[in-house]
């Protein structure tokens, strides 16, 4: 089969976020910190519901009831020089 | 399902996980309890390197060198890739009075083994083009490493249990008790109950909430630092970096006054490594703030400043996220490791404040031997919780 990629980002296929479920990975932040799935330039906006799917539908729960990984801030890559302006 | 074990070890942070790793290499039925998620405390929220150079030749300096030699071994020997790298480090001086005591404090480094050198400007300017040209010098040591604690934490783990270690997440302890010498009942928020001969306090910062369960006062506070992480990008030189600013402030503490007051308050000491990821991880703070997981504009301007003072061309990269954690500050600067004299059956290892990640191999190992009675190689009296007069 094909590789199934999940996360764009960070390159993340479907085999290795199984990978991670297989090495006891319950949650959505286990699961983000060992394949870097959701860690990349969009912040897992574009594929954390792929990966709650992945995860409710392996360890047998609905999804609605798979807490999202941690949200940080920025919302939006931001970039330094605008972190750093001084404000009027 | 049977609820006696050899040894019960309290939190699923990278030093639990080292300790109850060793433990079951050696065959002894281990349990972990975590209270919430695997390295939800200061074991995600951190940077990923093993510094070195840092380090006051001393116990530390020995054990951080001891570490690093496992981290090469677990490297090969873990199922996991945990991206361990020796990139080498730079900490890079801006003033003839900060190269006056870096000169010092690298000969005292040299004297106990650790393979450290200055570089002049040139040299610096050299090895990376990017770098301000106001800075006058730098060390460097090809020793200074890297890894990635959560491939660390998930390897450890993958192995341990596959040798019958039992993970249980989401299972705040809430009672301990010393039934006998070597005979301990712990119970989880869930009413479970396990017996063990031994129980190990390895709760980072939370080490010293868990201590009072028996009696324990553990001077152990969370240090919040605050990082931020850029999108990856491409190296800024063969090392990662460090300000020598924060370093020759805690050899001399007059230097504190050559900084803004405000960098003192927050403790800000500029750090710089790049992930396997290429994300730089731009840090950091040290503040007491209880357990506030927050970050502060304040601070990361602070911070995002330093950094393009130290690398102008930074101005230009994206933040793609940001974080605190919380280091486990043990007050002395020492982690305890070891057991607690008055409470036969309970070790520490907690209070690594920023060494956790560098110092997880040994400190597991450590407590491991230590609980197996085998002799260790080096004295671990200085980090004894005996300190504690308990």
């Amino acid at each position: 089969m094909d590789e199934v990629f999940v996360c764009r980002c960070e390159e993340v296929t479907q085999e290795e976020l199984q990978k991670a479920i297989a090495d006891g990975a319950v949650t959505m932040n286990e699961l983000k910190r060992w394949t870097r799935a959701g860690m990349g330039l969009c912040q897992g906006k574009g594929c954390s519901r792929l990966v709650m799917n992945i995860l409710a539908k392996s360890t047998g729960q609905s999804p609605a009831d798979v807490k999202p990984a941690h949200y940080r801030n920025p919302v939006r890559p931001m970039p330094i020089n605008s972190m750093i302006k001084e404000e009027e | 399902m049977s609820s006696k074990f050899d040894a019960v070890v309290v939190g699923g942070g990278i030093i639990g996980i080292s300790c109850a790793y060793y433990l079951t290499l050696e065959g002894k039925k281990v349990l972990l309890l975590e209270k919430g998620e695997i390295g939800e405390g200061a074991s995600t929220s951190c940077d990923d390197m093993i510094l070195l150079q840092s380090k006051r030749p001393g116990i530390l300096l020995t054990l951080a060198m001891e570490s690093l030699e496992m981290y090469k071994k677990l490297a090969q020997e873990l199922p996991v890739d945990i991206e361990f790298e020796s990139r080498g480090g730079m900490v890079l001086i801006e003033s003839q009075s900060q190269l006056s005591l870096m000169e010092e404090f690298v000969r005292q480094q040299k004297a106990l083994g650790l393979e450290v050198d200055l570089l002049d400007q040139g040299e610096v300017r050299k090895r990376c083009p990017m770098v301000s040209p106001h800075i006058l010098a730098s060390t460097y040591s090809p020793l200074d490493s890297q890894v990635n604690p959560m491939m660390v934490m998930r390897g450890m783990l993958r192995e341990a249990t596959a040798r019958g270690l039992k993970v249980m997440r989401f299972s705040p302890v809430v009672d301990m008790e010393l039934v006998a010498p070597y005979h301990w009942k712990v119970t989880t928020e869930r009413g479970e109950i396990y017996e063990t001969s031994f129980v190990i306090n390895a709760a980072g910062a939370w080490a010293a909430s868990l201590g009072k369960l028996v009696g324990i006062e553990l001077p152990i506070k969370p240090k919040r630092g605050q990082i931020a992480v850029t999108e990856a990008m491409p190296r800024l030189g063969k090392t990662n970096f460090w300000s020598a600013d924060y370093i020759v402030m805690k050899l001399n503490p007059d230097f504190a006054k050559e900084r803004e007051p405000v960098l003192n308050e927050l403790g800000i000491g500029l750090s710089m490594s790049q992930a396997s990821s290429a994300n730089y991880f731009l840090g950091g703070t040290r503040e007491f703030v209880g357990f506030d997981k927050g970050v502060t504009r304040t601070a990361l301007k602070l911070i995002l400043k330093e950094a393009t003072r130290f690398f102008p061309v930074l101005r230009k990269v994206n933040i793609i996220r940001t974080f605190s954690g919380f280091r486990p500050a043990s007050g002395d600067g020492k982690p305890f490791i070891g057991p607690v004299p008055s409470k036969p059956g309970l070790y520490i290892a907690a209070g690594h404040e920023g060494d956790g990640i560098a110092l997880a191999p040994i400190t597991g190992y450590a407590i491991s031997s230590m609980i197996l009675g085998k002799k260790l190689p080096y004295d671990l009296t200085e980090l004894s919780p005996a300190r504690l007069t308990v």
